[in-house]
């Protein structure tokens, strides 16, 4: 079992938490007043998944994220400015302004452009595992995907041969209950997507996605697994999309006593009353320090992003192509 | 009842397989379903299992061979039983026994894309070439896709009638020896004519015709005409016939002459040269005729559609007889100008027409034409008005002629006016009085230029 | 120098490329099984006893995840050789090769290369609707991809390793009547593109196309196959007084386009065999560009010769009516004279 956290490695989780939350709602007005063009797939309730699997990773290893890849993005470290910029359409994006919302990501920190294909991103993360071992190196790729992924062929061809090829892979499965706005149940037969993990010969396990802590150690031991070179783990975090499926979805086809339910057990909540609580026994000062610090940090992405310019018109027809490092 | 042993078909790509080795020889006894002989394939090795029982008979293949799939290798009959017919007049066959696929006749079920019938028709390369060649395509036969005019059309419309213009040289050599150029093949760039090609077509011409002079003299009877040269009124010449045809049918045209002594021109003449002042009669006439069309305004008249248009400027086309035809390059404004500024204008005009390098707007708009027949010893003549303008004064030579001074005859440099003009516009009257100003300004010059 | 078919030429080429580059492997279905095929048509053979199973790589058969594991690899520093057995499964990974590999780049704003290689076996041949198709036109339309059809084995060997070189996907299309390998040249209308390939370093530029036949009254572009079906067609035209150019792109994206209209404003005839389905076809573009960027050269329409808009027929006197055959080429040159 990995080590129990420290209050200070602990109170950085829940900063980091923190950071996606805030910063998503941040989009969500800035979308509402016009400054962010396009549709959002925003990551609040899940940010636990992302902080605790990234919590076990290296800046080396690798994670692709999916078509709600902000708190994946932010929780590999990729810098606040570069999303908020891309968000908002500005040539000192991440994407540089061609990809948008739906793939951002920064390579130097291990982040792929985010696929919003669901499910093709899986393959690749095998592919990147691959590379690794081919290339002698121990890093891991991180698949981030929903459990509407599970679904897909490619998400069956890609477990399958990353548990064959013992590929140092972790398929998370952010299970948030909807796919778009299809319940889990009307789409799985089995009671939880870690369960098809037998059927690849690989480790599923299912563990409480809003908890930070619970997460991170499940990462722990799948991270080493891959590292050791004893294959893939199909790691399922329960979680729950507190918005809608994008900015459109009003969210009707959910029940409210089942949105109550998952809000209260809201990863922020969870992990903040374990900070002030025995043994860690922090002062909610902390807790307001760490909120005003990641205001001042959003405060400063957007910043630079208003004054950032939007792409030029030259720049229409390039990186089709290969230009060079 | 013998079977055939076929080579089995070991694949869609696969024709031909090798034949490895067999595993019973000729004469020996097999048993249904027992391996007989293998086959190597591009992707295995495969051993082919007996058809039947018996005794395997007619072998035609050697282990090595290449054999044609479906084709029969060697046959299994029965003990004693003959071989089929087929198996003893085939004896080196182990070709294939299936039809060739491609004895059938092939089908054409995509016909070319069929081609619009409008005529005439040229195709975007003939046009481009037509444009570029000055060539009117419409006029030509089109031997492309259903008559339609292509490239190669144009090219040999331009070979038979617009090669390049022969070097200067080359076209007064010809002009002196009576030559005809179109009979001339020009070995210059682009086929251009030379002084050597017209030297080699005189020599040659001389031949032929001492030649052609003995044939007739043999009592050949019916002298055929021969086509010496085809051309289209396009280009050049066809804005020369349209012009032309318009002058001279589109007008009321009346020509009055005058015969007038030039003594005091030619001399004025000959003192402006020795002071150093390059000047032809042509500008001294310019001069003249300025002043004179500023005492008849009406003279310098142009027709814009029923109406005549009264100039203010003088706008003198002057005649040239270039390579290329008639061309007639236009001095704007002589009214304004000073001898000097006409010599040096029409000089360089006339120098640019005959290079052709003469803009379209210079070859066009003038108000008045001059042409000079001088000096092809042309005395009088009846131009035709250069439409749409009103008139045109044609010049003769400059000859020594008797001439009456006061009571005496004596000889006098004179010359012949030859003026036309449009009788819709002017009376004879006043373009009478026009021709008198201009008698008089050739009689007495130096007026024009004093101010 | 040696005298190889498409097939040997493309392992060949293979073989010095990984040992060149330890990054290079080959990924795909049936590829280095000891004592297998080497793939569909032979091209691996051999190659996983020198390299190993660590580099030339069986994959389940899996074709959107191997095609997706390539894109990954070649995201992370490998050159991935991939190849299907049949150009047709192609679709099964459309995915990942039209929304990954070709657009990764461009997402990621050019911080991202994607240096793998898709080699795919197309044409007729007797294999019916699902393994006969012809299908580069489905990848050419495609920004981030490129694509080559070599058409002789001094090409195929250049273009492979140009391919392994270049950073960005490139799919290679070759045709199934024209590896040259023995089973395949006795096949009747198989030709036979066996030629010289230098033994040493090589390769035949992506984007340069060549000339197969000069001439000077008509131009006659083919791919593939019908590279072979223009250049007997020329000679049958040669004999009625038509002096034909054959151009092979080699290269179909990026298209050596000046190679094609130099020769237009030549000639002033212009058709383009395919055995691609006519409508919305490579021809198409060809024809179209040919008519955009030279119609006042043009002595006569730009004319395509396509197979019909059905899926490849079996029965082998149908599919000779759906490739296209010498005389139709022949029938639709002369139409244009």
């Amino acid at each position: 079992m990995p080590e129990p956290l420290g209050a200070d490695r602990l109170l950085a989780l829940y900063r980091k938490m923190l950071l996606i939350r805030r910063f998503e709602e941040r989009c969500n007005a800035l979308f509402l007043q016009g400054r962010i063009p396009s549709t959002l797939h925003l990551y609040i309730g899940q940010e636990a998944s992302a902080t605790g699997v990234c919590a076990a990773l290296r800046q080396d290893d690798f994670v692709l994220g999916t078509h709600r890849p902000h708190g994946h993005a932010l929780a590999k470290d990729v810098s606040p400015r570069i999303i908020m910029a891309e968000l908002m359409a500005k040539a000192t994006g991440c994407c540089r302004g061609k990809g948008g919302s739906m793939h951002v990501g920064d390579v130097r920190q291990g982040v792929f452009p985010a696929v919003a294909i669901v499910g093709a991103g899986c393959p690749i993360a095998a592919g990147v595992g691959l590379s690794a071992r081919m290339r002698g190196t121990d890093q891991v790729a991180v698949a981030f995907h929903g459990e509407g992924a599970a679904n897909e062929g490619d998400w069956h061809e890609a477990l399958n041969m990353a548990a064959i090829w013992k590929l140092p892979v972790i398929y998370v499965c952010e299970n948030n209950l909807y796919g778009a706005s299809t319940h889990f149940d009307k789409v799985f037969r089995v009671a939880h997507v870690a369960d098809r993990a037998v059927a690849y010969g690989m480790p599923g396990v299912t563990v409480d996605g809003n908890d930070v802590e619970a997460v991170r150690d499940a990462a722990i031991t799948a991270v080493a697994r891959a590292r050791a070179g004893e294959g893939p783990t199909l790691l399922e975090t329960l979680t729950y999309r507190q918005c809608g499926h994008s900015r459109s979805d009003a969210c009707d086809y959910r029940p409210d006593d089942e949105e109550t339910e998952w809000k209260s057990r809201d990863p922020l909540t969870v992990t903040g009353a374990r900070l002030l609580a025995e043994p860690h026994s922090l002062p909610q000062s902390a807790l307001d320090e760490a909120e005003a610090s990641v205001a001042t940090e959003i405060d400063d992405a957007i910043a630079f992003a208003d004054a950032s310019p939007a792409p030029s018109p030259d720049e229409l027809e390039r990186y089709v192509y290969w230009e060079g490092d | 009842m013998a079977t055939q042993v076929l080579v089995p078909p070991l694949g869609t790509n696969v024709d031909t397989v090798t034949l490895v080795n067999w595993y019973k020889a000729e004469g020996d006894a097999v048993a249904a379903g027992e391996p007989l002989f293998a086959v190597e394939t591009d992707k295995a090795t495969l051993d082919v299992e007996a058809p039947a029982a018996g005794v395997l008979r007619g072998v035609s293949a050697a282990a090595g061979e290449d054999v044609a799939s479906l084709s029969t290798i060697a046959w299994i009959t029965a003990e004693g039983e003959a071989l089929p017919a087929e198996a003893r007049t085939n004896t080196d066959a182990h070709g294939p026994t299936r039809t060739p696929t491609d004895a059938r006749t092939p089908l054409l079920p995509f016909p070319p894309s069929p081609l619009p019938s409008l005529t005439p028709r040229a195709s975007p390369w003939a046009q481009t070439l037509a444009a570029e060649r000055g060539i009117d395509w419409t006029l030509l036969q089109g031997t492309g896709p259903q008559g339609a005019v292509v490239g190669r059309d144009v090219e040999a419309a331009a070979l038979a009638g617009r090669r390049p213009a022969p070097t200067p040289l080359a076209a007064r050599i010809a002009r002196e020896q009576g030559i005809a150029l179109a009979g001339v093949e020009g070995t210059g760039a682009a086929g251009r004519i030379t002084r050597e090609d017209v030297l080699r077509a005189a020599d040659t011409g001389r031949e032929a015709s001492a030649t052609r002079t003995g044939a007739s003299g043999a009592g050949a009877g019916g002298a055929t005409n021969d086509i010496v040269e085809t051309f289209a009124l396009t280009g050049v010449r066809g804005k020369i016939a349209e012009r032309m045809m318009r002058g001279s049918h589109a007008t009321a045209p009346v020509t009055l002459t005058a015969e007038v002594d030039a003594t005091a021109l030619v001399a004025r003449r000959k003192a402006l040269q020795a002071a150093g002042l390059k000047v032809s009669f042509n500008d001294l006439l310019v001069c003249i005729l300025a002043r004179a069309l500023g005492e008849q305004p009406r003279m310098n008249a142009v027709f814009q559609g029923d109406r005549a248009e009264v100039r203010r400027s003088v706008d003198i086309a002057l005649a040239v007889d270039t390579d290329r035809g008639l061309l007639a390059p236009v001095l704007r404004g002589a009214e304004r100008m000073t001898l000097a500024q006409v010599a040096e204008g029409s000089a360089a005009l006339i120098s640019r027409a005959r290079s052709g390098q003469a803009g379209p707007d210079e070859l066009k708009g003038g108000t008045f034409t001059l042409t000079n027949l001088g000096m092809f010893g042309i005395d009088a003549f009846t131009p035709i008005i250069n439409h749409p303008e009103c008139a045109i004064l044609g010049v003769g030579r400059i000859k020594p002629t008797p001439w009456v001074v006061g009571d005496c005859i004596g000889i006098r440099q004179a010359l012949w006016l030859s003026l036309t003009f449009d009788h819709r516009l002017v009376d004879g009257g006043p373009a009478a009085r026009f021709l008198q100003s201009v008698v008089r300004g050739i009689e007495a010059p130096g007026a024009e230029d004093e101010e | 120098m040696a005298v190889m078919g498409i097939a040997e030429a493309l392992r060949e080429g293979i073989r010095e490329e990984m040992r060149r580059d330890p990054t290079v492997f080959c990924i795909g279905e049936d590829i280095g099984v000891p004592g297998g095929w080497g793939g569909a048509f032979t091209v691996t053979l051999g190659l996983s006893e020198e390299f190993g199973p660590e580099r030339i790589i069986d994959t389940p058969i899996s074709e959107s995840g191997f095609a997706g594991i390539a894109v990954g690899a070649a995201m992370t520093g490998m050159r991935p050789i991939a190849d299907v057995q049949y150009g047709d499964f192609l679709f099964c990974m459309m995915d990942q090769l039209v929304n990954q590999a070709a657009k990764m780049t461009y997402m990621a704003g050019g911080a991202v290369k994607v240096p793998l290689v898709m080699r795919a076996p197309v044409g007729s041949t007797r294999r019916g609707a699902q393994h006969a198709q012809t299908l580069e036109v489905f990848f050419t339309h495609v920004p981030g991809l490129k694509v080559v059809a070599p058409s002789t084995a001094y090409d195929a060997k250049g273009l492979l390793k140009a391919a392994v070189r270049d950073d960005n996907p490139v799919l290679m299309f070759e045709h199934k009547l024209l590896y040259g390998s023995k089973g395949n040249r006795a096949e009747k209308g198989a030709v036979s593109p066996i030629g010289e390939v230098p033994d040493e370093d090589y390769i035949v530029p992506i984007g340069k196309g060549a000339i197969r036949r000069p001439g000077k009254d008509v131009t006659i572009v083919g791919k593939l196959l019908t590279v072979y079906r223009a250049l007997g067609a020329a000679d049958q035209l040669a004999e009625q007084g038509i002096d034909a150019e054959v151009i092979d792109p080699r290269t179909l994206v990026p298209l050596d386009k000046e190679l094609i209209l130099e020769s237009v404003r030549k000639t002033h005839r212009f058709v383009v065999v395919e055995e691609d389905n006519r409508t919305h076809g490579w021809g198409a573009e060809i024809a179209a560009m040919v008519a955009e960027e030279a119609f006042w050269y043009l002595d006569a329409p730009p004319v395509r010769v396509s197979a019909p808009d059905i899926p490849p027929p079996f029965a082998p006197g149908l599919e000779e009516l759906y490739v296209p055959s010498i005389d139709r080429v022949v029938a639709a040159v002369k139409g244009l004279f």
